[in-house]
């Protein structure tokens, strides 16, 4: 009986794994698709109001000329930056552009061999190291310990005890609903509820600064809303956030300001809406019928993309598009959409990369 | 400091509720039990039957003699129990043991006479009865045996060294007494004669005169063997302790919390006060074991005596026990950090072992002059010391100051040791996946 009743827990799980998989594929080609719309939260307007005066100079962390190298090899040069306070910091870059690096200096795991950090306005040091909560790309847990433990371990660690941290512990398994797996171990759970015991872990001491390295790999579209929601949550309580990924359609949704490296430098810099603006080009979704010979007109038209549903135009030197409407509609064609097209994060990242690269 | 206690915590509790650990409680002192107790037993294990032997005396008067040695070869050393009772000390329980305890021997023995044969005809029969498995081997008493001290064996198991040996001994014992009586010395003066000698050993130290059979040497070997076990059992789960968050890939975000320092520092004493906690759990139980047992055996009116030791070395044991279990467990933990899996790490620890067999050996050069240079560097030198240095202090006591130096360097060793072991780890935690070289580890050492 009990090996019966094992055998269907096993199926079971294994079921529930595809399942996750396949919500994961789901997900990842629908993100694809969704065109961009600016995420927003209740809590996210107050503390804003509030630091708006002082936000330009309001630095929870100032890099300046850090520079860190193995041997011969330089894993970051001369890296500037500054993370204002209470907003989303994306620290973009490919594979190996330098970003862990970067962040284990932030953290205070490794030193810089040159320059300065500074956080919350203090030379960096031991003691700030409590006051950052950082999830890492490498992460795990200890397989055979219980979640509860495992939770209470990691806040001591982080210098709180007793009755608070244990209410702590459970008022966070209780925000991403986990407070029935308190009692198992962390090879029973999947690897989504592990990720999301681990952003815990980050986030459980309330800490001023979060770093997250690509927190949302590999989660379900249910669970990346809700650690999402989480992370909108923080920073209307005035936490800042640097938000680690090369996933330029999550970063483009959630992050204010973003920092683009590549090869150990800085590519660019600024809040998400200066940099997309320095990239505006002149093109236009389109999702129409007719107007074929419109379209043709190289004087108003230069480059046509087919898209699985619509097309994106890119208009000549000089039209409007405007003039793209008007001419559409004198054509007689039926127009379904027609959106003017800021550039993507991801076109920004290929663009500046390749050109850095070359 | 919390930060410092949360990892003992951890360490010790999850280890100490596992299952592994009550299992391994349990069983531990049984396997130990077993291995202690099976290979004598093995050893001195005969086919149960007793040993047939034909004695050829050309000498004509010596069998006797030979006859009543061998037979009476085992019931001697049981004699001299009865009449020990009362003066039973530690030597002689043990040689009543080496006596009886290697095998119950039992011989029948006959007197082969040649009757005017020849010899060479009296050999070829008897060689035929060994042959037909009538006999398991016969023995030629020459005639100028007491002469030449020299007789001839013959047997199908010429490899059994046991029997032979034995035999040997009691024809010698047999032929000295019949040497004596021939200088007509009188028997009963020939027994008292030939009895052995046995030490009464007295120790002299700055206080006078202490009573002391050597078994304050067996106890340091005690210490030694149960260092030895215990680095055995545990170096083995520090190892594993130390790279667990590598191979889990905590490792980051614990170095994001509290320094490496502490952490290593955190993981030593955790696994120790598991080891040590088992360590006395044995030792409880072993002591109670012992205790019933002294109590059972002076129930019965054997009296026992234990090996007589002072407070003060007790002290010792226990600080140099602790010390070298902590040197060792902290070589553990530095191979810990440079290497990636736990099975490399087996690999890799494998010469510490030879570190703690060559200060086993060391004991021997130390004891015979405690107070050579030789004695003493090994006894501050603290891979070997706290085996070396416990044989100095029961062989000959050496100042005070010695100890303590002794003591001192063994301490800042281990945390000269886990400040190694935590540099090596920080830094080779950033890198996964591969081992260590020796001058990449010297590097790692120098920055961090």
């Amino acid at each position: 009986m009990q090996f019966l009743a094992k055998a269907q827990s096993k199926i079971l799980k294994l079921a529930k794994m595809t399942l996750n998989r396949a919500l994961n594929l789901l997900m990842k080609t629908f993100e694809l698709r969704r065109s961009y719309k600016p995420a927003r939260s209740k809590t996210f307007n107050l503390p804003m109001k509030q630091n708006f005066v002082m936000q330009n100079n309001d630095y929870t962390l100032k890099l300046e000329n850090v520079t860190k190298s193995f041997d011969e090899f330089v894993a970051v040069s001369n890296l500037s930056m500054g993370v204002r306070r209470a907003r989303i910091f994306g620290l973009l870059g490919p594979n190996g552009a330098g970003k862990t690096t970067s962040i284990r200096m932030i953290v205070n795991i490794t030193r810089p061999d040159s320059g300065r950090i500074e956080l919350f306005g203090q030379e960096m040091n031991v003691d700030l190291q409590d006051r950052i909560g950082y999830l890492p790309e490498e992460r795990g847990l200890y397989k055979k310990m219980k979640i509860g433990e495992q939770l209470r371990f990691f806040g001591e660690l982080k210098d709180m005890s007793g009755r608070v941290l244990d209410q702590t512990v459970d008022l966070w398994l209780e925000k991403l609903k986990l407070s029935e797996w308190k009692n198992k171990k962390a090879m029973e759970l999947s690897k989504g509820m592990q990720q999301k015991i681990q952003f815990i872990a980050a986030v459980m001491h309330d800490p001023d600064l979060i770093i997250l390295d690509e927190p949302f790999a590999g989660l379900d579209p249910i669970n990346v809303d809700l650690l999402k929601e989480q992370v909108l949550d923080l920073k209307g309580k005035g936490k800042t956030i640097i938000f680690s990924t090369h996933q330029m359609e999550v970063a483009e949704k959630i992050c204010d300001d973003i920092c683009l490296i590549n090869r150990s430098r800085k590519v660019l810099s600024g809040s998400l809406r200066e940099v997309k603006a320095s990239f505006g080009r002149n093109s236009v979704a389109l999702r129409v019928e007719g107007g074929d010979d419109v379209l043709e007109d190289r004087s108003l038209v230069t480059k046509i993309e087919t898209h699985s549903d619509e097309i994106e135009v890119l208009l000549a030197e000089g039209a409007s598009a405007q003039g793209l409407l008007k001419r559409l509609i004198d054509a007689g064609a039926t127009i379904m959409k027609f959106e003017m097209v800021e550039p993507s994060l991801h076109d920004i990242f290929v663009e500046e990369v390749g050109r850095s690269n070359s | 400091m919390r930060k410092f206690l949360a990892v003992v915590k951890r360490e010790y509790l999850q280890r100490v509720r596992s299952k592994m650990f009550l299992v391994f409680t349990i069983l531990g002192p049984l396997m130990l039990a077993f291995f202690g107790v099976l290979p004598p037993l093995i050893m001195g294990m005969k086919t149960g039957e007793s040993t047939r032997i034909a004695i050829v005396d050309e000498t004509g008067r010596l069998y006797p003699r030979v006859y009543k040695s061998i037979m009476t070869g085992h019931g001697e050393t049981a004699e001299t129990n009865a009449q020990g009772k009362g003066a039973l000390n530690p030597g002689a329980e043990s040689r009543t043991q080496k006596g009886a305890g290697v095998g119950e021997e039992d011989y029948s023995v006959e007197e082969v006479r040649l009757d005017g044969r020849s010899i060479e005809e009296v050999k070829r029969g008897l060689s035929e009865r060994v042959r037909r498995n009538q006999l398991d081997a016969f023995i030629i008493l020459p005639r100028n045996i007491l002469q030449t001290g020299k007789a001839e064996y013959y047997g199908r198991n010429t490899g059994d060294i046991f029997t032979r040996g034995r035999i040997a001994d009691y024809l010698s014992r047999a032929v000295r007494e019949q040497r004596l009586a021939d200088e007509h010395i009188d028997e009963s003066r020939v027994r008292a004669l030939s009895s052995p000698v046995e030490f009464q050993t007295q120790k002299i130290t700055e206080t006078g005169e202490e009573s002391d059979a050597g078994a304050g040497f067996y106890v340091v070997f005690g210490v030694g063997f149960i260092i030895y076990i215990s680095i055995l059992l545990y170096g083995q789960v520090m190892l594993a302790a130390v790279i667990e968050e590598k191979e889990t890939r905590i490792a980051e975000i614990l170095f994001s919390s509290i320094r490496s320092f502490p952490l290593m520092m955190g993981k030593l004493i955790g696994v120790s006060l598991v080891a040590l906690t088992q360590l006395s759990i044995w030792g409880l139980a072993f002591g109670a074991f012992a205790i019933y047992g002294v109590a059972a055996l002076a129930a019965r009116g054997v009296p026992v005596q234990l090996p007589h030791v002072s407070a003060i070395i007790y002290i010792y044991f226990l600080l140099f026990f602790l010390m070298g279990y902590f040197i060792y467990a902290t070589i553990y933990a530095l191979v810990g950090s440079m290497v990636t899996t736990t099975q490399e790490g087996g690999q890799v620890a494998l010469p510490v072992i030879v570190l703690l067999v060559i200060g086993f050996y060391l004991a021997f050069p130390v004891i015979r002059s405690p107070n050579s240079p030789l004695a003493f560097w090994a006894s501050m030198f603290p891979f070997f010391s706290p085996i070396t240095m416990l044989v100095r202090i029961v062989a000959q006591t050496p100042p005070l100051w010695q100890i303590l130096l002794s003591l001192g360097i063994g301490a800042a060793t281990i945390v000269l040791l886990i400040w190694i072991a935590s540099r090596i780890y920080r830094v080779g935690m950033l890198m996964y996946g591969k081992r260590a070289s020796i001058p990449e580890v010297l590097r790692w050492v120098r920055q961090a």
